[in-house]
């Protein structure tokens, strides 16, 4: 069996779920902006400040909003008793969860597209490659992370409180290296390319980990 | 042959007891059915012979292969109808079929075959959630015989089908090797020559048809 069909027919299946019925994304969008708006009232942003302000509270908004979609990948399977069903297939739990880790990575960079051009908007800073790349990054690891603890606490009543606690400390290193790389994006002091660097290989060592996790916490 | 061979199945959740020493052996193309109460352990028995649930104690041999070392690759053996549909409400009846052929590895071409067989040809693009209670039960054991196993583990499946089906049950375990769940004795009585009653997670004798006691 083909694990990359498998993997893009979970993915398309989810997306096209999210299409017909906009559970998800209207509302992290929504999230997004009023982050992004408190933010902006919150602190007095002018435009000596605002590069520096504006990587803390992208952050902040992506996190959190992060938190919400991928607590909702498994939440919702779990909800309609579908996810034994998937599990009870030939099918790999790798690709599974390749495909829900894919769904899940596929909102959030859409969201991504709502907060850059906003982020931009209300503090004034660059609209840049280099930001949009080092963002994206970031989101792959995050992604694979929050899709994985997803699936474990899934089956726990107390998951809202649980995910958070177990994800955000093995988000921190993705936030300490893109906060640098935004940062120097956006014209402060901070070295890009070694950010970049940090983010490949964090991405390439949590994706390899969670794949090989995901085995063992889906088929129990 | 033997497809299904269990021995002493023991089950508990934390501290309470769902399913006590159950054996089971079940022949090629035999049917049984399951009968008992509300919490009489029948859910956790098949999940635990669909090897959806490990049980605590006891052996489970489908096939001839250990039923949870070898798990796997009983995939593509059987087909399990659970408590719960278990559909994707916002995919139509044809597009949650089409999702699990591709996770099945079959061809999309067998849905127009499983929607024929289970009378859902004409709400075929008609969205899960919209399907009533029978017509999502309907789906579900189309799902389940999607990928033509040879086992058929089924968990009520009678629940909200109204008034054919039995005819339907008929036609979906016809050659195959079932165990199926049931509170409709009647039902159970037609569809399946041997009966396994069980009460308080233990099974008990009485029916004629009833081989396998502990």
């Amino acid at each position: 069996m083909n694990p990359f069909r498998v993997a893009l027919a979970v993915a398309r299946k989810d997306l096209r779920s999210e299409w017909r019925t906009r559970e998800l994304v209207p509302a992290l969008a929504q999230f997004i902006i009023l982050a992004l708006l408190v933010g902006n009232f919150g602190f007095q942003i002018d435009s000596r400040n605002a590069s520096s302000i504006a990587p803390g509270i992208l952050w902040l908004a992506l996190v959190f909003a992060g938190l919400v979609a991928f607590g909702r990948t498994f939440a919702a399977e779990r909800e309609q008793a579908s996810l034994e069903a998937m599990l009870m297939t030939p099918a790999s739990p790798v690709a599974i969860f390749a495909g829900k880790a894919l769904a899940a990575l596929a909102l959030l960079v859409i969201c991504e597209a709502v907060m850059l051009p906003a982020l931009s908007i209300l503090f004034g800073t660059p609209f840049s490659g280099d930001v949009v790349a080092a963002v994206l990054l970031a989101t792959v690891g995050m992604a694979a992370l929050g899709v994985l603890f997803a699936a474990i606490v899934a089956r726990v009543r107390a998951r809202e409180l649980l995910l958070p606690l177990l994800t955000l400390p093995l988000w921190i290193p993705f936030v300490i290296a893109g906060g640098v790389a935004v940062q120097s994006a956006m014209g402060l002091p901070g070295n890009y390319q070694q950010a970049i660097g940090l983010l490949i290989d964090f991405d390439i060592l949590f994706v390899v980990l969670t794949s090989l996790a995901a085995r063992f916490v889906l088929d129990e | 042959m033997s497809i299904i061979v269990a021995n002493a199945l023991t089950h508990r959740f934390g501290r309470e007891l769902a399913l006590e020493g159950v054996d089971l052996v079940l022949d090629t193309a035999e049917h049984i059915a399951v009968l008992g109460d509300n919490g009489a352990g029948k859910t956790t028995l098949l999940r635990i012979l669909a090897t959806a649930l490990r049980p605590t104690a006891g052996r489970l041999q489908i096939a001839g292969l250990d039923a949870f070392r070898e798990r796997r690759r009983l995939r593509h053996y059987l087909g399990y109808v659970a408590h719960a549909p278990g559909l994707y409400p916002a995919l139509s009846a044809a597009e949650n079929l089409q999702f699990f052929c591709d996770l099945q590895d079959v061809s999309r071409s067998r849905v127009e075959e499983v929607l024929d067989a289970v009378g859902l040809t004409s709400v075929a693009y008609r969205r899960a959630d919209q399907l009533s209670r029978g017509m999502q039960q309907r789906l579900a054991i189309g799902r389940a015989i999607l990928h033509e196993p040879r086992l058929l583990i089924l968990d009520e499946p009678d629940a909200s089908l109204g008034p054919d089906a039995a005819d339907l049950l008929t036609r979906v375990m016809s050659g195959k090797t079932v165990v199926f769940a049931t509170h409709d004795q009647a039902l159970a009585n037609r569809l399946c020559p041997r009966t396994l009653v069980l009460r308080h997670g233990r099974s008990v004798g009485t029916a004629t048809h009833l081989r396998v006691v502990r």
